[in-house]
């Protein structure tokens, strides 16, 4: 951050102990009396220990590009869960330090001791929600999504975008069903409605009621809740007698291909446009795109040729400064954008300035990485993949 | 130490929020990449000279601790505060402040990073040629403060060899400039070259004149695989000796070879041996015929000689020799590499001797020990690993390390080439020094006489 000030991070305890900043001065080892002890805060010590603080990881981790201060990089939050290990208090800059990751993986895939500092950090929030420690944010969404199924609070049906005849039309039983999210059934009804239309023709079909599919929950800590909400969406799932489920979002994917049971075949919305790139009557359009890889579907999950196989198809694709694995945050992801609004765009702002000149759209394949990015303001407009291939197909 | 209601108003004065006391964020200050450990009383991250010099005359006058930090990637406990304190951050201070391409220099604030340096530098055709390991990560300050460099500095010198001037706050918070723009100077003591590699424990570098060098052309590398780390010595004695002076000269001993090969059987590196990296740059030209002339030079005592011409076959072999530190821990990931003992010289004819003895060491409290370096300059990484969880791991692993730097004195080395001294290693300075280590506090308390500056380095 330019300015170099702190950025306002707020939180809460919902837990019975007060935390309250404690004024330091004090050693390591005479920290008080502990809130949790050493053997009740259960994260794998390996995984934790795996870190050896050579500080690689402060040159990548775009939180910190734009907070400054240690706590704020993947090496400081692996040093506050290691404390926490070894019984330290956790203060209330314990709980920013961990929920503005946005786990978006840079980290661990420049790590040189191979640790994985997202999913560490991940069990931490977990073990923090088990002893009551949570921030506003958070408990905020635990709470939207548990009584409203979905992150937005939303009351209407998720499937408003149909009319009441097509949603007569959904088929009971397909091979393929299609898992919209919370994003694109209330916030781009437009991209699930440009995404159903290619994929009915497949014979894709949708779930009665699919619900969130407890991302938020489970990136943030909250795993009772998430399996609660993904019961309900797994006894959904297996209704429609499916095999594969194909998902727009990339919150969604990374969550039901590594978080559900190992059921159904998970692909993403641009694998299966890639897969089916000869039977969609596509046209060539004489413009030049960049692309986004979001975190969770790129890094985290290696899909990086597919989208790029299909804007091939359509138009001139021209990178962006940082790109497949080097790819930088968008800033959404990790409950960040909920919780921190402020850094989320921050981040959101940086990665705009990978942007070649030059290009008449920034194409992802998120619907919040579309959301932080256009939120952002940048100077180009910001496209879902679907809504290229929309262009294409009209 | 005891934290001061007072002390932190008027520090909030002067930098506003950019102060924390919070626990967490003392904690995360509390390391760098070495084992040493201390936690701070108060974090600040000024923004420019005039904040450090009004921190540093406040601290004078209290008598508070200070200990400066770049970006906390050193490995020897350089930047923890282990009497307590101020830790200074400098990370924020990274403008690079002017590119003054037509007297071949750069003045930079102290937290820009090495390689956004080159970055800028890149596209004007040259380059600054200290390049750590760490060069993604760590501050130009920090790189000045341990003297820092890498495999190329065996024919461009260490960062020593580039600070032309140096803008610093001393103890009471005085501003000074230790140089000029000037090539050369014949007036006074070299201030420049004192705070050099001082760790903090005399000044507190604000901005820094940097020479710079024009990119070469081209690189070319010979990989070579000898029979015995003698030999391998012998054809690197040969190699200067012929007139040739590489940009980088590397050794990989029969060991590491041996875990690299375990960990990926495809990795370009030959089967057996102990491997010479002999990387030459300049015109297309002259590349060739210095390559031309290592070969020559390998060829009546390699096992195994290779060229490579390619960038991406470059990379490659450069890219197995950087999985050192990993490989062990993929193989098996009980295992960490722990930083110490890491970074013992010897004259370089000694290198053969020194990786013996390690390799003795090695089997003696057995750990395993990968043993890799800058066999141009004599420089030897030795990389120790063990299960962290185990604390009889960590008993063995002190006394190797011990038992290391012994070695390298005795053979008339040196206990750090690159990496510094900090809290780490100061126990061996006296060792080292002899006499001319009283000179060192001479100076140390003539400077810094009520010993705030980074208390508790150097041995001091
Ligand atoms: C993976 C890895 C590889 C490495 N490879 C190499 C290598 O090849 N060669 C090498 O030389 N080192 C290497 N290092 C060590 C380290 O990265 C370097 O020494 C680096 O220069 C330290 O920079 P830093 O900004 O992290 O400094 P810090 O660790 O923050 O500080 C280092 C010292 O400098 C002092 N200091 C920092 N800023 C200032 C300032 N503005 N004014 C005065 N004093 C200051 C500190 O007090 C401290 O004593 C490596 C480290 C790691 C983790
Ligand atoms: S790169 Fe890996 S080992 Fe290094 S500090 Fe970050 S998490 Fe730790
Ligand atoms: S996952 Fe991303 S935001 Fe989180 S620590 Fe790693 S680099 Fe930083």
């Amino acid at each position: 951050m330019k300015n170099g000030e702190k950025k306002e991070m707020k939180q809460v305890k919902t837990g019975k102990k007060e935390s309250g900043k404690k004024e330091s001065g004090k050693k390591i080892e005479a920290q008080g009396k502990n809130q949790i002890k050493k053997q009740s805060f259960e994260v794998d010590q390996r995984s934790v220990y795996k870190c050896v603080q050579c500080g690689t990881c402060r040159s990548v981790c775009p939180v910190f590009e734009v907070v400054g201060w240690e706590s704020a990089n993947t090496r400081g939050r692996m040093l506050i869960i290691k404390s926490l290990l070894e019984g330290r208090d956790p203060d209330s800059d314990v709980l920013s330090s961990l929920a503005t990751c946005t786990t978006c993986g840079i980290c661990a895939e420049k790590c040189p001791a191979g640790a994985n500092p997202p999913k560490v950090v991940e069990a931490a929030r977990a073990e923090l929600v088990k002893q009551g420690v949570v921030g506003e944010g958070q408990a905020k969404l635990n709470a939207t999504l548990t009584k409203f199924g979905n992150s937005f609070g939303e009351t209407k049906s998720r499937l408003h975008w149909l009319s009441e005849a097509e949603r007569s039309e959904i088929p009971k039983k397909a091979d393929y069903v299609y898992f919209v999210g919370c994003f694109d059934s209330y916030r781009y009804p437009e991209f699930a409605k440009k995404t159903f239309e290619v994929l009915r023709k497949f014979g894709v079909t949708l779930l009665q009621d699919e619900r969130c599919c407890a991302s938020p929950l489970l990136r943030t800590g909250f795993l009772e809740s998430a399996e609660k909400i993904m019961e309900h969406n797994l006894e959904e799932l297996r209704k429609t007698g499916a095999h594969t489920i194909i998902t727009g979002c990339a919150g969604c994917y990374t969550t039901l291909k590594n978080d559900y049971p190992d059921e159904f075949r998970v692909i993403s919305v641009p694998e299966f446009l890639a897969e089916h790139l000869e039977e969609l009557p596509l046209k060539k359009l004489d413009l030049t795109v960049s692309y986004h890889d979001p975190c969770h579907l790129g890094r985290h999950n290696e899909i990086y040729d597919e989208p790029r196989k299909v804007i091939r198809a359509i138009c001139e694709l021209k990178e962006m400064k940082n790109i497949r694995e080097n790819s930088r945050c968008c800033g959404g992801g990790g409950g960040v954008r909920i919780g921190y609004p402020e850094i989320s765009l921050d981040l959101a702002k940086k990665r705009l300035e990978d942007v070649p000149e030059g290009v008449d759209y920034l194409v992802t394949s998120c619907p919040l990485c579309v959301r932080n990015l256009r939120d952002a303001g940048g100077d180009v407009e910001v496209l879902d993949l679907i809504e290229l291939v929309a262009l294409a197909l009209e | 130490m005891t934290v001061n209601a007072d002390v932190i108003d008027e520090l909030r004065e002067i930098v506003g929020k950019r102060v924390s006391v919070s626990p967490s964020e003392l904690y995360c200050y509390s390391s760098d990449a070495s084992q040493v450990r201390g936690l701070p009383d108060y974090v600040l991250r000024p923004l420019n000279t005039e904040e450090v010099s009004r921190i540093v005359r406040l601290a004078y006058e209290r008598e508070i601790p200070v200990t400066v930090r770049g970006a906390g990637t050193g490995l020897a406990g350089g930047a923890v505060p282990v009497k307590g304190g101020i830790v200074l951050d400098m990370s924020g201070m990274d403008r690079i402040v002017e590119l003054d391409i037509d007297n071949i220099q750069v003045v930079v604030e102290p937290g820009v990073i090495q390689d956004k340096l080159n970055e800028a530098l890149k596209p004007l055709g040259f380059f600054f040629p200290p390049n750590p390991g760490s060069s993604a990560m760590c501050t130009i300050g920090g790189m000045i403060a341990y003297n820092a460099s890498g495999m190329r500095c065996v024919k461009y010198g260490t960062t020593r060899n580039y600070v032309r001037d140096l803008e610093v706050v001393l103890a009471d918070g005085k501003v000074i400039h230790t140089g000029s723009r000037m090539l050369k100077s014949a007036a006074g003591y070299d201030l420049t070259q004192l705070m050099v590699g001082s760790e903090g424990t005399l000044g507190i570098i604000t901005k820094a004149s940097l020479k710079i060098a024009p990119l070469p052309k081209t690189r070319k590398l010979v990989m070579a695989a000898f029979e015995s780390a003698e030999l391998a010595g012998k054809a690197v004695v040969k190699t200067f000796s012929s007139g040739v002076v590489p940009s980088a000269c590397e050794i990989l001993d029969r060991v590491s070879l041996k875990v690299l090969k375990r960990y990926d059987p495809n990795l370009v590196l030959p089967a057996e041996g102990d491997v010479i990296l002999f990387e030459v740059d300049g015109t297309e030209n002259s590349a060739r015929e210095a390559a031309a002339q290592v070969m020559e030079v390998c060829s009546g005592l390699a096992l195994t000689l290779k060229l490579a011409e390619s960038e991406e076959e470059m990379t490659k072999i450069w890219a197995a020799r950087r999985l050192v530190g990993a490989a062990v821990s993929r193989l098996d990931p009980t295992k960490s590499r722990i930083y110490v003992g890491e970074d013992v010289g010897v004259p370089m004819k000694q290198i053969p001797k020194l990786l013996e003895k390690v390799q003795e060491i090695s089997e003696e409290f057995e750990l395993p020990a990968m043993k890799y370096g800058h066999i141009g300059d004599g420089n030897l990484h030795v990389a120790l690993f063990i299960d962290v969880l185990k604390e009889d791991e960590w008993a063995r692993l002190n006394a190797a390390a011990d038992k290391i730097h012994r070695t390298a004195i005795e053979l008339g080395g040196t206990v750090s080439s690159e990496h510094g001294v900090g809290a780490a290693r100061g126990q061996y300075m006296e060792l080292q020094w002899g006499p001319a280590f009283g000179v060192m506090r001479t100076i140390k308390n003539a400077l810094d006489p009520k010993g705030i500056l980074n208390p508790g380095k150097l041995g001091l």
